[in-house]
């Protein structure tokens, strides 16, 4: 396509060339003739001149026609300046030719017809250059913001201008009876075309008055070839007079009735503008404002563009942006404005008690606190950013004239605030899913940490049995329990919860975990386990942080167990030799509560016990004995009391599964608010062939 | 959680109603952290309505009780419930504060 409209191009500019070289010949032969004596005048052939003017037009016509590119964005200077510099340039080129053969012929003092000859012809090669660039352009910025009808209006134009071509071709004279109507409607059709100016509207107010400069040019470029031409007519010595081609006229006429028209268009809608400008801006200001949600902006961003884009809108004279934070106003943008009449004008506000309410002031001269302040302002408008929970700013604007918010302006710059705050309130929103997201990614870690910590499997060994049970509520806890083998005959079993919940509580969680292992190596008691471990966690806990404990260290040789409690709840025992259920009800005290060690050293005790075959110890966190029922009644001690008095004589397992089930019918489906977790260790009877 | 301060006789007495959980605790701390409190010398709390404490809950008050020992501010607990009580118990606290039985006692206290 590119290459046929080169060649195209290539073709028709020669052609171009060739018919006017042509053309020179003819008018410089027949001109010769002509002087030689009027008796010889045979080799006139109207035809083949007129043939060569077509030719030659209609190249010119064509190539500008594939040569004009399409319209590319707005650039309506741009197109009017290429207009200027390559065709108006044209007729300034042809008067200049002009005068310059006139200063010639004055100081030769002779009268060289064939050089007027050339000049005139060099000058018609002109003007079709200038027509045809003028005809194209025009034809795309009268295209502008087409619809279909204008485009069929455009190509009937084209094609009945070209038409009357045939009149030249023929040798007919337009200005006869017949022609003149057609010529006329012809014109009116013109008049028609010359009404499609949308482009104009789209020019600021600088382009309109740089656009004035370059059409009225333009016209001028028009009037010289026109007065050129036609004072060119009245010479007799002329071969071809080319004021008789009628497409020439009626192009001419096309070109400088559309230049007229935009030129008077663009006069007369200078002072509006400023307006449309105005419109327009706001319309872009909206968008990027509710544009500014997907382009990720910050608050301030778009306290910027709404600061911005009021003070455009209203012509504000002075303006201040306060953000409300704490519920207390704090300054953010300010325009000519000191901070002491910012503050004198809050109090007055305050005074009046018409702070951080949409308010409308047009004139504060009649206001007598106002008028008192002697500033130079006249009227003021206060507009909140306020959704229908929270005040998020407020926007104060002042003007030096009276009546300076009219209802127009008001509207625009409320619309600017609702959709601010709509912004805003956006923004808000995004950030808190974002929030959320974070914090479930964050709960899912931390139930993993949990989970990975909990040792699955106990060792199994012939003279216990444990079992364990343990659920994360929804909200990650800390409940944890571990053991660690001794020896070959003792075992620690720890167990504990952290205050908190979340990826903090898991950390503690695994810190506390690390304490064990990492001092149970050196098989401790379990109460000089806790004052240590109360020491090392003092040292990162953080304040409102503390750990509840109870760590249990098993003989099976000794047949007895030792154990204290840091804060954590009551060991629940059965002792099968008296056939008793009870709490272990030990003193003691959580860790990294007292964070001074020998203090707390006597908050800590410790407990020796022998237990018997078929004795039973149930270990647990709050999240069972805390646990509730849908009428916010606790699970509580007793409870858990009484059924290990009904299921002692089970295994580990069993009781277990008896007491999970029992707190579940106790809660009702789905209501863990807590961690729960459970240890059941049943001690079995002694076995002989160990 | 509703939390409400009065001044009398140079003592300040809060009282707690409702559950003190992960949320309210922070109420709770911002009103213990209150510098206006360390002008007085005595602070009771009535927990009469206080139906529940996390460890959140207690985890504030754990957080103040060094700060109000150094500043020799007597902290007294009264009317609290026999299961608030327990949590408080259980945690080894009942030896570390001071919980009483009713206003009266605790004003005694106070006054010692």
């Amino acid at each position: 396509m590119q290459l046929y409209k080169n060649n195209a191009k290539t073709l028709l500019a020669s052609s171009a060339v060739i018919s006017w070289l042509l053309l020179l010949v003819y008018v410089l032969l027949t001109a010769e003739s002509k002087l030689a004596g009027a008796s010889a005048p045979g080799i006139v052939f109207p035809f083949l001149s007129n043939l060569l003017i077509v030719v030659f037009i209609v190249s010119v016509f064509l190539f500008q026609r594939l040569h004009t590119d399409m319209l590319k964005g707005i650039d309506f200077i741009g197109y009017l300046w290429n207009l200027f510099s390559k065709a108006g340039v044209a007729a300034y080129l042809s008067v200049a030719l002009y005068l310059v053969y006139r200063v010639y012929i004055n100081y030769a003092e002779v009268e060289y017809t064939l050089l007027l000859h050339v000049v005139y012809q060099i000058n018609f090669g002109l003007l079709v250059l200038f027509l045809s660039k003028a005809f194209y352009i025009w034809r795309q910025l009268l295209l502008y913001h087409k619809n279909k009808f204008l485009q069929i209006a455009w190509d009937w134009f084209e094609l009945l201008l070209g038409a009357t071509l045939l009149l030249t071709l023929f040798n007919f004279d337009y200005t006869s009876y017949v022609f003149l109507p057609l010529l006329a409607l012809m014109s009116f059709y013109i008049l028609f075309l010359c009404t499609n100016l949308k482009w104009v509207a789209y020019l600021t107010f600088n382009n309109k008055s740089r656009s004035l400069v370059l059409l009225g040019a333009i016209l001028l470029s028009c009037y010289i070839f026109l007065r050129f031409f036609f004072n060119m007519s009245a010479n007799e010595s002329l071969v071809i007079d080319f004021t008789e081609v009628g497409f020439l006229l009626l192009a001419m006429l096309f070109v400088g009735a559309y230049s007229l028209a935009a030129f008077l268009v663009s006069l007369f809608s200078l002072p509006t503008s400023s307006v449309f400008e105005q419109k327009s801006e706001d319309l872009l200001n909206f968008q990027r404002l509710s544009l500014s949600i997907q382009q990720g902006q910050s608050e301030a961003q778009v306290y910027d563009m709404l600061v911005e884009s009021t003070i455009k809108a209203s012509d504000a004279s002075a303006a201040w942006f306060d953000i409300i934070r704490n519920s207390e106003p704090q300054v953010t943008h300010v325009l000519n404005i000191n901070e002491g009449q910012i503050k004198s004008i809050r109090h007055m506000l305050q005074a009046y008690n018409i702070h951080n309410m949409d308010y409308i002031n047009n004139n504060l001269g009649r206001n007598p606190g106002f008028r008192e302040l002697a500033m130079p302002w006249k009227s003021m408008a206060i507009l909140p950013i306020k959704s229908s929970k929270h005040l998020s700013g407020i926007l104060y604007l002042l003007k030096d004239v009276e009546g300076g918010f009219d209802h127009e302006t008001v509207n625009v710059l409320r619309t600017f605030t609702s959709q601010t705050t709509l912004t805003i309130e956006n923004l808000r929103l995004v950030n808190e899913s974002l929030q959320n997201e974070r914090y479930k990614e964050e709960l899912k870690i931390a139930t993993q940490v949990q989970e990975s910590l909990n040792p699955k499997t106990f060792p199994a060994d012939s003279w216990f049995e444990i079992s364990t049970h343990s659920v994360a509520a929804k909200e990650v806890g800390g409940d944890f329990y571990d053991f660690l083998q001794l020896s070959e005959s003792r075992i620690a079993i720890i167990i504990g919860d952290v205050s908190g919940k979340g990826i903090s509580a898991a950390f503690h969680m695994a810190q506390m975990k690390g304490i064990f292992h990492g001092l149970m190596q050196q098989d401790m008691a379990p109460s000089e386990f806790m004052k240590q471990a109360n020491s090392a966690l003092s040292r990162c806990l953080e304040r409102t942080s503390f750990i509840t404990s109870s760590l249990y260290i098993i003989d099976y040789r000794m047949q007895g167990f030792m154990f204290a409690r840091a804060g954590h709840c009551h060991t629940l025992y059965y002792n099968s030799m008296m056939d008793d259920v009870f709490y272990f009800k030990t003193d003691g005290l959580g860790l990294g509560i007292i964070r001074d060690d020998k203090r707390y050293a006597a908050h800590i005790r410790e407990m020796y016990y022998d237990y018997n075959p078929g004795d039973v110890m149930v270990i647990y966190t709050d999240g069972i004995v805390e646990a509730r029922s849908p009428e916010n009644e606790e699970y509580g001690e007793d409870r858990l009391q009484y059924m290990l008095k009904q299921t002692y004589h089970l295994e580990a397992d069993d009781i277990k599964y008896a007491i999970i089930n029992d707190v579940n019918d106790f809660t009702g489906p789905d209501n863990v608010y807590d961690d729960q977790t459970l240890l059941v260790i049943k001690f079995r009877p002694i076995q002989q062939n160990k | 959680m509703k939390i409400t301060q009065e001044i009398k006789d140079n003592t300040v007495i809060m009282t707690l109603d409702g559950e003190l959980d992960a949320s309210s605790s922070v109420i709770l701390d911002e009103e213990l952290s209150d510098p206006e409190i360390m002008k007085y010398a005595k602070v009771l709390v009535n927990c009469q309505d206080l139906n529940y404490i996390s460890s959140a809950g207690l985890g504030v008050f754990i957080s103040h009780l060094q700060r109000f020992e150094d500043a020799q501010i007597k902290l007294i607990f009264y009317n609290m419930q026999d299961k608030v009580r327990n949590v408080f118990e259980i945690l080894g606290l009942d030896l570390l504060m001071t919980i009483v039985s009713d206003y009266e006692e605790a004003r005694t206290i106070a006054n010692e």
